[in-house]
Protein backbone atom coordinates (compact mmCIF):
# COMPACT_ATOMS: atom_id res chain seq x y z
CA UNK A 1 0.00 0.00 0.00
CA UNK A 2 2.88 2.24 0.87
CA UNK A 3 4.60 1.59 -2.41
CA UNK A 4 1.58 2.23 -4.25
CA UNK A 5 1.26 5.67 -2.66
CA UNK A 6 4.38 6.48 -3.01
CA UNK A 7 4.26 5.68 -6.83
CA UNK A 8 1.45 8.47 -7.28
CA UNK A 9 3.48 10.75 -4.97
CA UNK A 10 6.25 10.06 -7.38
CA UNK A 11 3.96 10.09 -10.48
CA UNK A 12 2.20 13.06 -9.63
CA UNK A 13 5.46 15.09 -8.44
CA UNK A 14 6.59 14.17 -11.76
CA UNK A 15 3.81 15.60 -14.18
CA UNK A 16 3.27 18.44 -12.26
CA UNK A 17 6.82 18.98 -12.32
CA UNK A 18 6.83 18.34 -16.49
CA UNK A 19 4.28 21.67 -16.61
CA UNK A 20 5.19 24.04 -13.98
CA UNK A 21 9.12 23.41 -14.06
CA UNK A 22 10.32 25.97 -16.51
CA UNK A 23 7.96 28.37 -14.76
CA UNK A 24 9.76 27.33 -11.11
CA UNK A 25 13.16 27.93 -12.16
CA UNK A 26 12.07 31.12 -13.30
CA UNK A 27 10.40 32.07 -10.19
CA UNK A 28 13.12 30.76 -8.40
CA UNK A 29 15.61 32.94 -10.55
CA UNK A 30 13.42 36.21 -10.51
CA UNK A 31 12.82 35.65 -6.62
CA UNK A 32 16.41 35.33 -6.00
CA UNK A 33 17.44 38.41 -7.77
CA UNK A 34 14.06 40.61 -6.52
CA UNK A 35 15.70 39.78 -2.82
CA UNK A 36 19.17 40.00 -3.38
CA UNK A 37 19.84 43.61 -4.35
CA UNK A 38 18.43 46.24 -1.95
CA UNK A 39 15.07 47.84 -2.95
CA UNK A 40 16.41 51.29 -2.50
CA UNK A 41 19.50 50.45 -5.17
CA UNK A 42 16.52 49.13 -7.23
CA UNK A 43 14.75 52.48 -6.84
CA UNK A 44 17.74 54.82 -7.74
CA UNK A 45 17.57 56.24 -4.52
CA UNK A 46 21.68 56.43 -4.54
CA UNK A 47 21.63 58.28 -8.11
CA UNK A 48 19.99 61.30 -6.01
CA UNK A 49 21.26 63.82 -4.13
CA UNK A 50 18.79 64.67 -1.38
CA UNK A 51 17.92 68.51 -1.78
CA UNK A 52 18.01 70.84 1.48
CA UNK A 53 14.22 71.98 1.97
CA UNK A 54 14.33 75.71 0.29
CA UNK A 55 13.08 78.70 2.52
CA UNK A 56 10.75 81.38 1.10
CA UNK A 57 9.51 84.31 2.67
CA UNK A 58 5.78 84.13 3.31
CA UNK A 59 5.64 87.81 2.66
CA UNK A 60 7.37 87.64 -0.76
CA UNK A 61 4.85 85.04 -2.31
CA UNK A 62 1.60 86.21 -3.52
CA UNK A 63 -1.92 84.60 -2.38
CA UNK A 64 -1.72 80.97 -4.12
CA UNK A 65 -5.47 81.45 -5.21
CA UNK A 66 -4.64 84.64 -6.98
CA UNK A 67 -2.82 82.00 -8.88
CA UNK A 68 -5.52 79.14 -9.18
CA UNK A 69 -7.60 82.17 -10.40
CA UNK A 70 -5.10 82.91 -12.85
CA UNK A 71 -5.17 79.68 -15.09
CA UNK A 72 -8.55 78.25 -16.69
CA UNK A 73 -9.76 75.66 -13.81
CA UNK A 74 -7.32 75.83 -11.87
CA UNK A 75 -7.89 73.53 -9.00
CA UNK A 76 -4.65 73.12 -6.85
CA UNK A 77 -1.71 75.32 -6.19
CA UNK A 78 1.53 74.32 -4.95
CA UNK A 79 5.37 76.40 -4.43
CA UNK A 80 7.94 74.75 -6.18
CA UNK A 81 11.59 76.34 -6.87
CA UNK A 82 12.88 76.88 -11.08
CA UNK A 83 16.72 77.53 -10.47
CA UNK A 84 16.58 80.14 -8.02
CA UNK A 85 12.70 81.51 -8.84
CA UNK A 86 9.86 80.60 -6.36
CA UNK A 87 7.13 79.40 -8.71
CA UNK A 88 3.67 78.26 -8.32
CA UNK A 89 2.41 74.95 -10.04
CA UNK A 90 -1.15 75.30 -10.60
CA UNK A 91 -2.59 72.30 -11.74
CA UNK A 92 -5.60 72.52 -14.08
CA UNK A 93 -7.89 70.14 -16.29
CA UNK A 94 -5.40 70.92 -19.60
CA UNK A 95 -2.49 70.21 -17.65
CA UNK A 96 -0.08 71.89 -15.24
CA UNK A 97 1.12 75.74 -15.46
CA UNK A 98 3.75 77.34 -13.65
CA UNK A 99 3.08 81.04 -12.81
CA UNK A 100 5.66 83.11 -11.44
CA UNK A 101 5.44 82.93 -7.23
CA UNK A 102 5.95 86.45 -6.27
CA UNK A 103 3.89 88.72 -9.14
CA UNK A 104 1.65 85.04 -10.19
CA UNK A 105 3.21 86.08 -14.18
CA UNK A 106 3.85 83.33 -16.54
CA UNK A 107 6.77 81.20 -16.63
CA UNK A 108 8.33 80.04 -19.84
CA UNK A 109 8.83 76.29 -19.37
CA UNK A 110 12.64 75.25 -18.43
CA UNK A 111 14.83 75.04 -21.42
CA UNK A 112 17.03 72.46 -22.57
CA UNK A 113 20.11 74.32 -21.10
CA UNK A 114 17.79 74.90 -17.46
CA UNK A 115 16.80 71.42 -17.86
CA UNK A 116 20.52 70.17 -18.03
CA UNK A 117 21.86 72.36 -15.36
CA UNK A 118 19.08 70.82 -13.16
CA UNK A 119 19.58 67.09 -14.18
CA UNK A 120 23.29 67.99 -13.00
CA UNK A 121 22.88 69.54 -9.80
CA UNK A 122 20.36 66.26 -8.62
CA UNK A 123 22.51 63.84 -10.10
CA UNK A 124 24.23 61.91 -7.33
CA UNK A 125 27.87 61.39 -9.16
CA UNK A 126 30.47 63.23 -11.80
CA UNK A 127 28.89 60.87 -15.14
CA UNK A 128 28.36 63.18 -17.99
CA UNK A 129 25.43 63.27 -19.42
CA UNK A 130 25.04 61.54 -23.10
CA UNK A 131 21.77 62.85 -24.40
CA UNK A 132 18.68 65.11 -23.60
CA UNK A 133 15.31 64.49 -24.94
CA UNK A 134 11.56 66.51 -24.69
CA UNK A 135 9.03 63.32 -25.01
CA UNK A 136 5.35 63.72 -26.34
CA UNK A 137 5.09 60.03 -25.20
CA UNK A 138 5.88 58.69 -21.88
CA UNK A 139 7.73 55.57 -22.25
CA UNK A 140 7.48 51.98 -20.99
CA UNK A 141 10.26 52.18 -18.10
CA UNK A 142 7.80 55.04 -16.45
CA UNK A 143 4.24 54.39 -17.10
CA UNK A 144 1.68 56.01 -15.72
CA UNK A 145 3.34 59.29 -15.91
CA UNK A 146 2.09 61.86 -17.76
CA UNK A 147 3.98 63.72 -20.93
CA UNK A 148 5.49 66.04 -22.12
CA UNK A 149 8.65 65.46 -20.30
CA UNK A 150 12.42 66.03 -20.41
CA UNK A 151 14.58 62.51 -20.60
CA UNK A 152 18.43 63.00 -19.36
CA UNK A 153 20.59 59.95 -19.26
CA UNK A 154 24.06 59.90 -18.31
CA UNK A 155 26.99 58.05 -18.91
CA UNK A 156 27.72 54.58 -17.01
CA UNK A 157 27.23 50.82 -17.51
CA UNK A 158 24.05 51.29 -15.36
CA UNK A 159 22.48 53.67 -17.86
CA UNK A 160 21.11 56.33 -15.34
CA UNK A 161 18.29 58.25 -16.49
CA UNK A 162 16.49 60.41 -14.78
CA UNK A 163 12.98 62.27 -16.17
CA UNK A 164 11.39 65.82 -15.51
CA UNK A 165 8.39 67.68 -15.84
CA UNK A 166 8.96 69.64 -19.05
CA UNK A 167 6.11 72.20 -17.65
CA UNK A 168 7.81 72.44 -13.84
CA UNK A 169 11.22 70.92 -14.14
CA UNK A 170 10.50 68.67 -11.44
CA UNK A 171 12.20 65.46 -11.16
CA UNK A 172 9.64 62.68 -11.76
CA UNK A 173 11.51 59.61 -11.74
CA UNK A 174 15.19 57.88 -12.28
CA UNK A 175 16.10 54.64 -13.79
CA UNK A 176 19.12 52.63 -14.05
CA UNK A 177 19.75 48.42 -15.59
CA UNK A 178 19.31 47.25 -11.98
CA UNK A 179 15.93 48.65 -12.09
CA UNK A 180 15.45 47.89 -15.82
CA UNK A 181 16.39 43.74 -15.05
CA UNK A 182 14.30 44.04 -11.82
CA UNK A 183 10.62 45.52 -13.76
CA UNK A 184 11.59 42.49 -16.29
CA UNK A 185 12.10 39.78 -13.68
CA UNK A 186 8.75 41.14 -11.95
CA UNK A 187 6.87 40.66 -15.26
CA UNK A 188 8.61 36.90 -15.49
CA UNK A 189 7.18 36.14 -11.79
CA UNK A 190 4.23 37.52 -11.86
CA UNK A 191 3.52 35.76 -15.52
CA UNK A 192 2.41 39.36 -17.21
CA UNK A 193 4.47 39.76 -20.43
CA UNK A 194 2.48 43.10 -21.56
CA UNK A 195 2.10 45.61 -18.67
CA UNK A 196 3.91 43.59 -16.05
CA UNK A 197 1.36 44.92 -13.20
CA UNK A 198 -1.90 42.46 -13.28
CA UNK A 199 -1.04 39.50 -10.52
CA UNK A 200 -4.49 38.22 -11.66
CA UNK A 201 -3.71 36.77 -15.04
CA UNK A 202 -5.12 33.65 -15.73
CA UNK A 203 -1.75 31.96 -16.59
CA UNK A 204 -0.36 33.07 -12.97
CA UNK A 205 -3.48 31.71 -11.44
CA UNK A 206 -3.22 28.58 -13.01
CA UNK A 207 0.64 27.92 -12.73
CA UNK A 208 0.47 29.08 -8.89
CA UNK A 209 -1.99 26.56 -8.20
CA UNK A 210 -0.04 23.72 -9.60
CA UNK A 211 2.73 25.22 -8.26
CA UNK A 212 1.25 24.21 -4.62
CA UNK A 213 0.34 21.09 -5.55
CA UNK A 214 3.87 20.56 -7.18
CA UNK A 215 5.13 21.48 -3.46
CA UNK A 216 2.83 19.43 -1.58
CA UNK A 217 3.15 16.21 -3.75
CA UNK A 218 6.80 16.77 -3.08
CA UNK A 219 6.15 17.02 0.73
CA UNK A 220 4.02 13.84 0.67
CA UNK A 221 6.94 11.98 -1.41
CA UNK A 222 9.15 13.32 1.54
CA UNK A 223 7.58 10.54 3.36
CA UNK A 224 8.99 7.80 1.25
CA UNK A 225 12.56 9.67 0.40
CA UNK A 226 14.22 8.54 3.55
CA UNK A 227 15.85 5.02 4.23
CA UNK A 228 13.26 2.65 6.34
CA UNK A 229 16.25 1.63 8.42
CA UNK A 230 15.73 4.00 11.08
CA UNK A 231 12.19 2.90 11.50
CA UNK A 232 13.61 -0.23 12.64
CA UNK A 233 16.14 1.04 14.90
CA UNK A 234 13.97 2.11 18.35
CA UNK A 235 13.12 -2.08 18.24
CA UNK A 236 16.38 -3.17 19.14
CA UNK B 1 31.04 16.11 -15.57
CA UNK B 2 28.16 13.77 -15.46
CA UNK B 3 26.15 14.11 -12.25
CA UNK B 4 24.29 10.76 -11.31
CA UNK B 5 20.85 10.77 -11.26
CA UNK B 6 21.19 9.74 -7.58
CA UNK B 7 23.40 12.51 -6.52
CA UNK B 8 20.46 14.90 -8.62
CA UNK B 9 17.45 13.02 -6.29
CA UNK B 10 19.68 13.68 -3.41
CA UNK B 11 20.22 17.09 -3.10
CA UNK B 12 16.49 17.19 -4.41
CA UNK B 13 15.05 15.49 -1.35
CA UNK B 14 17.44 16.98 1.21
CA UNK B 15 17.00 20.64 -0.07
CA UNK B 16 13.31 20.07 0.12
CA UNK B 17 13.28 17.97 3.53
CA UNK B 18 14.81 21.45 5.07
CA UNK B 19 13.18 24.19 2.88
CA UNK B 20 9.72 22.46 2.26
CA UNK B 21 7.36 24.16 4.55
CA UNK B 22 8.49 27.51 2.93
CA UNK B 23 7.84 26.20 0.02
CA UNK B 24 4.41 25.33 0.68
CA UNK B 25 4.07 28.64 2.22
CA UNK B 26 5.75 30.49 -1.11
CA UNK B 27 3.43 28.59 -3.33
CA UNK B 28 0.19 28.75 -1.29
CA UNK B 29 0.91 32.58 -0.77
CA UNK B 30 1.49 33.39 -4.55
CA UNK B 31 -2.09 31.58 -5.73
CA UNK B 32 -3.57 33.36 -3.07
CA UNK B 33 -2.48 36.82 -3.99
CA UNK B 34 -2.92 35.90 -7.59
CA UNK B 35 -6.28 34.93 -6.90
CA UNK B 36 -7.04 37.98 -4.62
CA UNK B 37 -8.73 40.93 -7.30
CA UNK B 38 -5.51 43.12 -7.01
CA UNK B 39 -7.72 46.25 -7.33
CA UNK B 40 -10.03 44.83 -4.17
CA UNK B 41 -6.50 44.80 -2.34
CA UNK B 42 -5.95 48.12 -3.31
CA UNK B 43 -8.81 49.59 -1.90
CA UNK B 44 -11.44 49.31 -4.72
CA UNK B 45 -12.18 52.19 -7.14
CA UNK B 46 -12.05 55.84 -5.67
CA UNK B 47 -14.32 58.65 -4.90
CA UNK B 48 -13.83 60.74 -7.67
CA UNK B 49 -16.00 63.95 -6.06
CA UNK B 50 -16.39 67.14 -8.24
CA UNK B 51 -13.62 69.47 -7.41
CA UNK B 52 -15.66 72.64 -5.29
CA UNK B 53 -15.57 75.89 -7.00
CA UNK B 54 -12.70 78.44 -5.77
CA UNK B 55 -13.35 80.78 -3.14
CA UNK B 56 -14.93 84.18 -4.21
CA UNK B 57 -12.83 85.32 -0.87
CA UNK B 58 -9.03 85.26 -0.03
CA UNK B 59 -8.32 85.65 3.88
CA UNK B 60 -4.51 85.41 2.74
CA UNK B 61 -3.15 88.38 4.22
CA UNK B 62 -4.62 87.09 7.64
CA UNK B 63 -2.47 83.64 7.22
CA UNK B 64 0.52 85.58 6.87
CA UNK B 65 -0.39 87.73 9.71
CA UNK B 66 -1.13 84.37 11.62
CA UNK B 67 2.65 83.05 10.62
CA UNK B 68 4.21 86.24 10.92
CA UNK B 69 5.23 86.25 7.81
CA UNK B 70 8.31 84.02 8.48
CA UNK B 71 10.04 81.38 6.27
CA UNK B 72 8.01 78.59 5.02
CA UNK B 73 9.34 75.13 3.07
CA UNK B 74 6.53 74.77 1.66
CA UNK B 75 3.07 76.60 0.45
CA UNK B 76 -0.10 75.25 -1.30
CA UNK B 77 -3.35 75.42 -1.76
CA UNK B 78 -5.72 72.10 -2.01
CA UNK B 79 -9.51 71.18 -2.65
CA UNK B 80 -10.49 69.93 1.05
CA UNK B 81 -13.76 68.72 1.56
CA UNK B 82 -16.27 71.37 -0.35
CA UNK B 83 -13.80 74.29 0.39
CA UNK B 84 -10.36 74.54 -0.23
CA UNK B 85 -7.40 75.01 2.49
CA UNK B 86 -4.17 76.68 2.41
CA UNK B 87 -1.24 74.25 3.50
CA UNK B 88 1.70 76.17 4.78
CA UNK B 89 4.97 74.21 6.18
CA UNK B 90 7.00 76.01 8.61
CA UNK B 91 9.78 74.44 10.09
CA UNK B 92 7.24 73.11 13.09
CA UNK B 93 5.34 71.48 10.19
CA UNK B 94 2.39 71.82 7.99
CA UNK B 95 -0.57 74.55 9.08
CA UNK B 96 -3.84 74.15 7.22
CA UNK B 97 -5.85 77.34 7.12
CA UNK B 98 -9.75 77.56 5.47
CA UNK B 99 -8.64 79.63 2.61
CA UNK B 100 -12.14 81.64 3.27
CA UNK B 101 -12.01 82.90 6.36
CA UNK B 102 -8.08 82.10 7.32
CA UNK B 103 -9.05 79.87 10.13
CA UNK B 104 -6.79 77.84 11.55
CA UNK B 105 -8.13 73.84 10.52
CA UNK B 106 -7.39 71.48 12.78
CA UNK B 107 -8.08 67.67 11.97
CA UNK B 108 -10.40 66.76 14.74
CA UNK B 109 -12.36 63.31 14.87
CA UNK B 110 -15.57 64.95 12.97
CA UNK B 111 -13.51 66.38 10.20
CA UNK B 112 -11.49 62.88 9.68
CA UNK B 113 -14.72 61.21 8.98
CA UNK B 114 -15.96 63.43 6.93
CA UNK B 115 -12.91 62.89 4.94
CA UNK B 116 -13.28 59.17 5.38
CA UNK B 117 -16.78 59.30 4.05
CA UNK B 118 -15.70 61.56 1.21
CA UNK B 119 -13.33 59.01 0.03
CA UNK B 120 -15.79 56.28 0.19
CA UNK B 121 -18.51 57.29 -2.26
CA UNK B 122 -20.89 55.03 -0.94
CA UNK B 123 -23.03 55.54 1.72
CA UNK B 124 -21.78 53.58 4.33
CA UNK B 125 -22.66 53.49 8.35
CA UNK B 126 -19.74 54.41 10.25
CA UNK B 127 -18.50 52.15 13.17
CA UNK B 128 -16.18 54.14 15.06
CA UNK B 129 -13.64 56.72 14.56
CA UNK B 130 -10.53 56.49 16.44
CA UNK B 131 -6.79 58.15 16.98
CA UNK B 132 -4.40 55.89 16.62
CA UNK B 133 -1.67 55.93 19.77
CA UNK B 134 0.88 53.72 17.39
CA UNK B 135 0.86 52.48 14.16
CA UNK B 136 -0.56 49.53 12.96
CA UNK B 137 0.56 47.49 10.04
CA UNK B 138 -2.29 48.89 7.64
CA UNK B 139 -0.25 52.25 8.16
CA UNK B 140 2.96 50.78 8.62
CA UNK B 141 4.53 53.42 6.17
CA UNK B 142 3.06 56.44 7.72
CA UNK B 143 3.28 58.24 10.63
CA UNK B 144 1.39 59.78 12.99
CA UNK B 145 -0.96 61.59 14.23
CA UNK B 146 -3.84 59.30 12.49
CA UNK B 147 -7.50 58.77 12.65
CA UNK B 148 -8.36 55.33 12.03
CA UNK B 149 -12.42 55.58 10.35
CA UNK B 150 -13.90 51.58 10.67
CA UNK B 151 -17.15 51.61 8.08
CA UNK B 152 -20.22 48.74 8.79
CA UNK B 153 -19.76 48.30 5.19
CA UNK B 154 -19.02 45.03 3.04
CA UNK B 155 -15.35 44.65 3.31
CA UNK B 156 -15.11 45.64 6.96
CA UNK B 157 -13.45 48.53 5.90
CA UNK B 158 -10.97 50.88 7.79
CA UNK B 159 -10.00 53.95 6.63
CA UNK B 160 -7.02 56.15 7.80
CA UNK B 161 -7.02 59.99 7.57
CA UNK B 162 -3.44 61.92 8.49
CA UNK B 163 -4.43 64.25 11.82
CA UNK B 164 -1.44 66.54 10.03
CA UNK B 165 -3.14 67.48 6.55
CA UNK B 166 -6.43 65.72 6.55
CA UNK B 167 -5.07 63.17 3.56
CA UNK B 168 -6.78 60.10 2.94
CA UNK B 169 -3.91 57.70 3.65
CA UNK B 170 -4.83 54.21 2.98
CA UNK B 171 -8.10 52.10 2.36
CA UNK B 172 -8.06 49.16 4.14
CA UNK B 173 -10.41 46.31 3.47
CA UNK B 174 -10.66 42.58 4.50
CA UNK B 175 -9.51 41.45 0.89
CA UNK B 176 -6.66 43.55 1.70
CA UNK B 177 -6.10 42.01 5.72
CA UNK B 178 -6.20 38.76 3.94
CA UNK B 179 -3.85 39.49 0.45
CA UNK B 180 -1.36 41.45 3.30
CA UNK B 181 -1.55 38.08 5.57
CA UNK B 182 -0.06 36.38 2.56
CA UNK B 183 2.44 38.69 1.59
CA UNK B 184 3.77 38.68 4.80
CA UNK B 185 4.15 34.56 4.68
CA UNK B 186 6.08 35.50 0.52
CA UNK B 187 8.37 37.73 1.82
CA UNK B 188 9.51 35.66 5.10
CA UNK B 189 9.12 39.48 7.03
CA UNK B 190 7.19 38.26 9.89
CA UNK B 191 7.87 41.25 12.03
CA UNK B 192 7.44 44.49 10.23
CA UNK B 193 6.12 43.40 6.74
CA UNK B 194 8.01 46.35 4.94
CA UNK B 195 11.43 44.65 3.45
CA UNK B 196 11.66 41.80 1.60
CA UNK B 197 16.21 42.47 1.66
CA UNK B 198 17.04 40.09 4.43
CA UNK B 199 19.58 37.21 4.68
CA UNK B 200 17.15 34.56 5.85
CA UNK B 201 15.05 34.80 2.10
CA UNK B 202 18.15 35.31 0.64
CA UNK B 203 19.60 32.08 1.71
CA UNK B 204 16.08 30.20 1.25
CA UNK B 205 15.87 31.46 -2.21
CA UNK B 206 19.01 30.45 -2.94
CA UNK B 207 18.66 27.06 -1.70
CA UNK B 208 15.12 27.08 -3.83
CA UNK B 209 16.55 27.98 -6.74
CA UNK B 210 19.28 24.54 -6.25
CA UNK B 211 15.83 23.01 -5.83
CA UNK B 212 14.55 24.11 -9.04
CA UNK B 213 17.64 23.15 -11.02
CA UNK B 214 18.51 20.06 -9.63
CA UNK B 215 13.82 19.60 -10.13
CA UNK B 216 14.03 20.50 -13.67
CA UNK B 217 17.63 18.16 -14.35
CA UNK B 218 15.14 15.15 -13.15
CA UNK B 219 13.16 15.48 -15.54
CA UNK B 220 15.38 14.78 -18.37
CA UNK B 221 16.19 11.24 -15.94
CA UNK B 222 12.99 10.33 -15.64
CA UNK B 223 11.54 7.01 -17.47
CA UNK B 224 7.99 8.64 -18.64
CA UNK B 225 7.15 5.51 -20.98
CA UNK B 226 5.80 3.28 -17.97
CA UNK B 227 3.84 6.49 -16.58
CA UNK B 228 2.40 6.96 -20.61
CA UNK B 229 1.59 3.29 -20.29
CA UNK B 230 -0.55 3.72 -17.04
CA UNK B 231 -2.22 6.62 -18.19
CA UNK B 232 -3.31 4.88 -21.34
CA UNK B 233 -4.26 1.89 -19.85
CA UNK B 234 -6.68 4.51 -17.19
CA UNK B 235 -8.04 6.18 -20.39
CA UNK B 236 -9.04 3.44 -22.53
CA UNK B 237 -11.20 1.98 -19.53
CA UNK B 238 -13.46 5.03 -20.10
Amino acid sequence: MAFRAALTARRLHRWIGLVVGVQALVWTLSGLYMVAIDLDIIHGDHLIRTEAPRHARLGDVADPLRAARAVPGGDGVRLLWLGDRPVYAVSAPAGPVILDARTTAPVAPPTEDEIRSIAAERFNGDAGIVEVDLLQEVPFEIRGRTAPLWRVRFEGWNKPTLYFSATTGELLSRRHELWRVFDFLFGLHIMDYGERENPNNMLLRVFSWAALTLTLTGAWLLLYSFPRRRRRRPQA
Amino acid sequence: MRVSSLTLRRVHKWIGLIIGIQLILWTLSGAVMSTLDHETVAGGPAATPEPPALPDRSAWPDVARRLGGGDVVRVALRPFLDGHVYEVWTSDGPKLFDVASGEPVSIDAALAQRVAIAGHGGAPRVRSVTPLAELELAVREHELPIWRIDFDDEGNSSFYVSGVDGRLLERRNDTWRTWDFFWMLHNMDYSARTSFNHPLIVLVGFAALWLAITGFWLLFRTAWRPDFRVLLRRFSKF
